[in-house]
């Protein structure tokens, strides 16, 4: 002897779940062909790759500045040091010692100190 | 109606002949990029990969100017003008322009040059600034290009040349601090390797990047002050021309912390024309790499000795009889006729040779130099006073010298009553300048040193530390070798300090060895002395002056550059005057 089911059984919660939900779903008519679907995907790999290239030539575009800046760079360094070499030789001892205010110095006769 | 191609039929053929092809064109592209994937990566990479060193920047290398650093050696990018005769037009206008802006750094047969059309490289001038460089660019001539290179400059000219050294042409530092320090001065260079284009300019894309920034070499602060060795320099060039020596060392130290404020030479050099020394002996630094026999300025390390084993003192007497026998020899006074009893502060004054080695004896049984008198004067010449050893100042070419120690058959009690007046022992101006600081400081032996410290990324100067002192002697018998050594001094030479400072100091005249004997015609003159105030004193000065076949005296060739030195260091250190 067998027992069947005599009707399916679902709890309160799957109920609640189930009420106020939409029992049909919609499907659009547009259609679209194998043709559309290709040249779409065309479409996205293009806008993609143009993406891609626009960000490839800022960053060039930027390495392009960052070089233009580190060449001024250089260049306002060679600049400091030829400046810094001219300082060193216009005070070097031998300079001073021949400068005009040098020869027209003299030596103090006495010399008084503070206690 | 259904078509269906023909079998056979020339579109079969053709379909079948584009699968093939395009089979090839797949078979040729798998091998190409799978198989040979990392080969052509690699080729790739060759092409559009660039590594380029960036290179470090050579240290600059400062002395002091009082408390100031100011710039001894300094880099300068200088440039050389090639020409590639096959492509070069218009000779006469670019030999114009390049006399006209390059002056006498162009090289003198120009038109020569240029007409070797067999050549594609030819040198037109050499070392001109940035600004001549741009000038002649500006003119925009075909076939002229340019190298780029560092070189050292010197403000200063030949100021310390034995002191700095100089660097080679293929960048490393050559004698002096350059030498010694070469590491430190030279830094660490960086790398760049990046994708670059046509022009060689570097791009972010690409996943094997590297940029490692060059770390530029140390810029060091020398402890030679520019107006002390400027002065040295000149006081040195004047005492040899008033004594007609040929050769002459000085050294100026501070013995309160062993820095060496100035360390002279002659005959010199220009490091910046190092290439037109004839003589590469101009190149060593005599203080510290030329040992040689002392002379009397070691007889008061010797009565230091006495003095800390409490064997001696300066009232302490002993008969001088001129002559005193040692084993086979017999040494004798270079003054004679101060016979009799006489103190040890006499014998001092009189350099008179017999009373240290008298000291020598009485470090032993009294009257013999004993092995225990040579033990005690070899550990307090060479493990106190660190005679004949290096000292570790930072100056390429340093020499040992030599102290025969007492276990070698050669330290014999005739070696050791030698060394107790300075001879049979070989040492370096910087170890006998160091040790002596010794003696007029408290009894603290300071590590000589010529490095003050350096400057920071930001230029600020940062001193090093300085390291802990030994105590060779005691600061009683210090101050008693000081007391010593001022009365020596102003025995005979008074007038020439001046007045309210507080000097002192030790002749010494030394026999030269040639060809393995001491030579009759030539003697080194030496001066070793300090001054300062009578509480501290602040600096001591070591000269030497020597030459071929001249018999040169501490007294009368040595003593007056110290004292020369000496009296303008008083006033340049403003040490105020009492009394």
């Amino acid at each position: 002897m067998s027992y069947q089911r005599t009707q399916n059984f679902s709890s309160r919660r799957q109920q609640n779940w189930s009420r106020n939900q939409n029992t049909v779903a919609y499907v659009s008519a547009i259609k679209l062909g194998p043709v559309t679907h290709t040249v779409l995907v065309a479409l996205m790999i293009t806008v993609l790759g143009l993406i891609y290239l626009t960000q490839a030539t800022r960053a060039t575009s930027y390495d392009y500045a960052t070089q233009k800046i580190d060449s001024q760079i250089a260049e306002l360094n060679t600049q400091k040091s030829d400046l810094e070499i001219e300082n060193a030789r216009l005070t070097a001892l031998e300079t001073v010692k021949n400068s005009t205010v040098a020869t027209t110095m003299t030596v103090p006769t006495t010399t008084n100190y503070a206690q | 109606m259904k078509l269906e191609l023909q079998k056979g039929s020339r579109s079969k053929v053709l379909a079948a002949i584009v699968i093939v092809t395009m089979a090839i064109f797949v078979i040729r592209l798998f091998y190409l990029q799978i198989i040979q994937h990392d080969y052509y990566v690699k080729e790739a990479n060759k092409e559009q990969i660039k590594q380029r060193t960036i290179p470090a920047k050579r240290g600059m290398i400062y002395a002091l100017d009082g408390q100031d650093a100011v710039p001894l050696v300094m880099n300068q990018m200088v440039y050389t003008v090639f020409a590639d005769p096959q492509t070069t037009k218009d000779d006469t206008k670019i030999i114009d322009i390049i006399k006209r802006v390059a002056g006498g750094n162009a090289r003198a047969d120009l038109q020569g040059l240029l007409s070797r059309k067999d050549s594609r490289y030819q040198i037109l001038a050499t070392k001109i600034t940035r600004v001549q460089a741009d000038k002649i660019k500006s003119e925009n001539l075909k076939g002229i290009g340019f190298h780029e290179e560092s070189q050292r400059v010197y403000p200063e000219g030949s100021l310390a040349a034995q002191t700095l050294g100089f660097v080679d042409y293929e960048g490393v530092g050559r004698y002096g601090v350059e030498g010694r320090l070469n590491d430190r001065l030279t830094g660490t260079d960086g790398l760049l390797q990046s994708v670059t284009d046509v022009s060689d300019v570097p791009l972010t894309i690409g996943n094997n990047n590297i940029n490692k920034p060059a770390v530029d070499g140390d810029n060091i602060v020398l402890s030679i002050d520019r107006n002390i060795q400027s002065h040295t320099e000149q006081a040195l060039a004047d005492g040899l021309k008033r004594t007609g020596a040929t050769r002459g060392s000085v050294i100026v130290m501070n013995p309160q912390n062993g820095q060496i404020m100035a360390m002279a030479n002659l005959p010199t050099f220009d490091p910046a024309k190092f290439n037109e020394v004839k003589d590469a002996a101009a190149f060593n630094n005599g203080v510290v790499s030329a040992p040689y026999e002392p002379g009397s300025d070691v007889k008061t390390l010797t009565m230091a000795t006495g003095i800390e084993k409490g064997v001696v003192s300066a009232d302490a007497t002993y008969n001088n009889t001129d002559h005193i026998q040692v084993d086979d020899k017999v040494i004798s006074n270079a003054t004679l006729g101060h016979t009799g009893i006489i103190t040890f502060q006499y014998a001092l004054n009189w350099s008179l040779n017999t009373g240290f080695v008298t000291v020598a004896e009485r470090l032993g049984d009294g009257n013999n130099i004993t092995r225990t008198a040579r033990d005690t004067m070899y550990d307090y010449f060479y493990n106190r006073f660190r005679l004949g050893q290096l000292t570790g100042v930072e100056v390429s070419g340093e020499a040992e010298g030599t102290i025969i120690p007492p276990t070698d058959v050669d330290g014999n009690a005739v070696r050791y009553s030698n060394m107790s007046f300075g001879q049979g022992l070989d040492v370096t101006m910087v170890q006998v300048s160091s040790a002596f600081s010794s003696l007029v400081n408290g009894g603290k032996y300071y590590k000589p040193t010529v490095v003050a410290g350096k400057l920071d990324t930001s230029g600020k100067f940062v001193a090093d530390k300085i390291a802990t002192p030994s105590n060779p002697i005691s600061d009683s018998t210090a101050s008693q070798m000081r007391e010593m050594t001022h009365t020596a001094r102003s025995t005979f030479y008074t007038s020439v300090d001046k007045a309210g400072y507080y000097t002192g100091g030790k002749t010494g005249t030394s026999q030269v060895i040639k060809n393995g004997e001491y030579s009759e015609d030539e003697t080194v003159g030496t001066y070793l002395g300090y001054g300062g105030s009578i509480d501290l004193s602040r600096y001591v000065i070591m000269v030497q002056v020597s030459g071929d076949h001249k018999a040169l005296q501490g007294a009368r060739d040595a003593l007056p550059i110290f004292t020369d030195i000496s009296n303008w260091m008083l006033d340049y250190l403003k040490i105020q005057p009492k009394g």
